[in-house]
């Protein structure tokens, strides 16, 4: 949504030698407060204060586009500046004749980067293609990570469509641009492996069809060689839940989730309140289901014997802006605010990127659970003998002295219920973390909020 | 020898000693170029021509004011003041004094504009490329069609004879104005030897007088932002033959958050690989991005739909975001990573 605003007559203030706001348009006004300033004080938006500046440092009227933000809105304008005379302590005249507002949620929409961290977050691939559906980018998932020979080539040259949908209806889909759903399509070479893609259709600029955007959940998984041995003779593997049972409960659950969502947004025709409200309880416990099914996937995982960890090089910087990208909406739900350390700090670490990122979502999901409407969780980063540090502090009602190792049992809600937690979160957080070569600790007390602290392996910087 | 003669290879020799430590650096300069961008004669004689009418202007306007309102009688400047001059210009120019970096940068701007327009006058007429400015004189919008209005009147003022390159003192931007102002202002003190102060507070009128909301450059940018914003679905995506070059690029700047003069400057690189990177940020559709590239192109290179198409556009837009961060920081972000790689190799 924006606010444009048609100026009848311009928004005008007068900033003096020193850069003091003299006077203001109510509209300067609140903005030049928004912007921490106060009445009389220094001019606190921060171009139009360079641009005052800039045109008394030349004694020239300048004429320029000038851009502003302040916790709701993102505000662009059109700024003139008057000298008055060629007195250099006379006031300088501001005459703003265009005001325009845009939410920030606006500019948060359609983000492609957060896309794609939600897919290497769910251990997805994605493949762009063009309107031929010729592969424009692709990154898969595990051993098929890296394969730039198919860049170029056909989607349909590269992979079988597996039935029970045909390869005719696939092209159909494409060519009336309907989002294609749980299309199941196998490797044509290389390891053959069988992946279930989801597609969006793509629209640019000019209003044209662009091509699609797939994300691929592998399908079959390759099980462990040791694990395919185990598992001979028995009715059920020992990797019941990664092998079988995830995989079989995932596929049914997102479309539960999914056309239970579209019920409650009422995308299909009217609906009874009272129904569309059903809906929204059967796509919530749905979600809490496949988060459990995520948990007990995990769960099983890293309690095998062989379980193992990537040592990729990443930054915890990096990690945390993703993991509160990720969350952001779920935040801003709860009018919390994510303070971040500045971007332009690194914290590199040695770990695998899906897991600690993994880790960072847990932590910060908590964090919202967990703290009032309106606070603020922050995170911060540190370094100290030869491990990276990275905490997230909330101002929750913090966790007793006695509970603090209990939270990271299996299971453990601390009596809690109903919040939409599996009580496997921190207890799968803290054993990838060790699987790492690092830690995951709490620091609290009651009332006093929780700083959970994920410390992993440094890594020199080159 | 005539006494004349002598003196003035005398001068000259004065002169040149005075400057003999540059001479290596002039040839460096020519020898061993830093980046792989061609100036081609053209573009130096253009750059040249355009300087000195923007000083030779300044410098007309200075004495206008001297003569005109603040009562200076002296001959040489009323005679500027009536007719122009070159004086100014010939005796900055070999003095260093016009080599600033936002001269200089601005002088490859304009000069590199008059390329551009000048290679989209062989694919569509004057005539058409001013009437598209024409389609947003009945704009919905009243302010729009008042913006279109006023980059046409701008424009029209500011254009010169086919192929020539002409400065405008209104459409300088201020900095430039005030870059040369102060020289230019310098060297009338000298040439006319009358007192400074005079000339000094002429030099203040013309900059407080000076009007950069009159300029083509802002015309262009107060128009682009007013067609961004009441942007609809179907609005086409911008062209430089459909919006004229300035609109064009003040949208594509408003659209990737970078300033015209960068989007201009990425042009005159070899194969304009960061303005294409700039259209792929910016969503540009693969056939209007290859048309654009066509429109604004040489003639020398072609831009391929599977070239276009295989860019990633995530890469493109971090790339983008790179280049529209002040540029100071950039020039110490360079030095920094400069100064690591040299510690590595030590």
């Amino acid at each position: 949504m924006n606010n444009a605003l048609k100026l009848a007559e311009p928004v005008r203030g007068q900033v003096d030698a020193d850069g003091l706001l003299l006077s203001a348009d109510p509209l300067l006004m609140r903005l030049h407060l928004r912007c921490g300033g106060k009445e009389g004080g220094p001019l606190a938006v921060p171009e139009l204060a360079a641009l005052c500046r800039l045109s008394r440092r030349l004694r020239m009227n300048l004429s320029r586009p000038v851009h502003a933000s302040d916790d709701d809105s993102r505000i662009e304008m059109w700024v003139e500046t008057r000298l008055a005379s060629a007195e250099r302590d006379q006031p300088l005249a501001l005459s703003i004749i265009d005001w325009k507002e845009y939410s920030h949620d606006e500019s948060d929409k359609a983000d492609p980067a957060r896309d794609r961290d939600f897919d290497r977050l769910e251990g997805r691939g994605a493949i762009r293609t063009d309107a031929a559906l010729r592969i424009i980018a692709k990154q898969m998932p595990g051993k098929a990570a890296r394969n730039f020979g198919a860049i170029g080539q056909s989607l349909i040259d590269i992979y079988d469509v597996i039935p029970p949908s045909a390869h005719a209806k696939l092209l159909e889909a494409v060519a009336e641009r309907q989002p294609i759903r749980n299309q199941r399509m196998r490797e044509k070479s290389g390891a053959q492996r069988l992946f279930v893609m989801q597609g969006e259709p793509l629209i640019d600029k000019a209003g044209l069809f662009a091509g699609y955007r797939f994300a691929a959940a592998l399908d079959d998984p390759e099980p462990p060689v040791q694990d395919a041995r185990q598992a001979s003779g028995k009715l059920i593997s020992d990797s019941l839940f990664g092998m079988q049972l995830g995989p079989a409960l995932r596929q049914p659950l997102g479309k539960i989730i999914a056309n239970a969502e579209t019920i409650s947004t009422k995308l299909e025709g009217p609906l009874r309140g009272d129904y569309a409200s059903y809906a929204k309880d059967i796509a919530s416990a749905g979600r809490h289901l496949l988060d459990l099914v995520n948990d007990l996937s995990d769960l099983e995982a890293i309690e095998r014997p062989d379980f193992t960890v990537a040592g990729d090089d990443i930054d915890l910087v990096d990690l945390a802006h993703r993991a509160a990208g990720l969350l952001a909406v779920k935040a801003a739900d709860h009018q919390i605010r994510l303070e971040l350390p500045d971007k332009e700090q690194k914290m590199p670490a040695s770990g695998e990127f899906r897991r600690s990122l993994q880790i960072l979502v847990n932590l910060i999901g908590n964090a919202i659970r967990y703290s009032p409407d309106g606070s603020v969780i922050s995170l911060s980063v540190s370094a100290d003998q030869g491990f990276a540090r990275i905490s997230v502090s909330d101002q929750g009602s913090g966790i007793a002295q006695e509970d603090q190792e209990r939270i990271f049992e299996k299971f453990e809600r601390l009596g809690r219920s109903g919040d939409g937690g599996t009580g496997l979160g921190l207890f799968i957080s803290r054993r990838l973390a060790r699987a790492m070569g690092g830690s995951l600790t709490v620091e609290s007390a009651a009332d006093q909020g929780s700083t959970f602290t994920l410390s992993l392996p440094a890594r020199k910087t080159p | 020898m005539d006494r004349t003669k002598q003196n003035d290879i005398i001068r000259r020799a004065r002169a040149m000693a005075d400057k003999a430590s540059f001479v290596a650096d002039d040839f460096a300069q020519a020898l061993f170029p830093r980046t792989d961008v061609v100036f081609n004669d053209r573009m130096r004689s253009h750059a040249l021509q355009y300087l000195r009418r923007a000083v030779s202007q300044i410098a007309q306007r200075i004495c206008q004011i001297a003569t005109r309102d603040l009562g200076v009688t002296h001959q040489l400047l009323l005679s500027i003041a009536e007719e122009g001059g070159d004086q100014s210009f010939a005796l900055l120019q070999p003095s260093g004094l016009l080599n600033k970096p936002e001269i200089v940068q601005h002088l490859l701007v304009k000069t590199q504009q008059n390329e551009l327009a000048a290679r989209l006058l062989q694919k569509i007429s004057q005539e058409d490329l001013e009437s598209t400015l024409t389609r947003h004189l009945d704009h919905d919008d009243p302010a729009v069609a008042q913006a279109a209005m006023g980059l046409l009147v701008a424009q029209s003022r500011a254009t010169g004879a086919a192929g020539a390159i002409e400065a405008c003192l209104a459409d300088l931007p201020p900095e430039i104005v005030y870059a040369i102002a102060w020289p230019a202002t310098a060297a009338l003190v000298r040439l006319s030897g009358s007192p400074g102060v005079r000339l000094q507070q002429a030099a203040e009128r013309l900059l407080a007088e000076h009007d950069e909301s009159a300029g083509v450059a802002r015309k262009a940018e107060r128009l682009a932002q007013l067609l961004e914003q009441t942007r609809t679905e179907t609005n086409p995506v911008p062209h430089p033959m459909k919006d004229g070059l300035a609109l064009f690029v003040a949208r594509l700047a408003r659209q990737s958050g970078l300033s015209s003069d960068q989007i201009v400057t990425f042009t005159a690189e070899p194969e304009m690989a960061r303005f294409i990177i700039v259209l792929c940020a910016a969503d540009y559709p693969v056939q209007e991005a290859l048309s654009i590239y066509a429109a604004l192109d040489s003639g020398d290179h072609i831009l391929t739909a599977a070239t276009y198409g295989e860019l990633d556009r995530d890469r493109c837009v971090a790339l983008v975001s790179g280049w529209a961060a002040p540029d100071a920081y950039q020039d110490a972000e360079r030095t920094l990573s400069r100064d690591y790689l040299s510690e590595d190799r030590r």
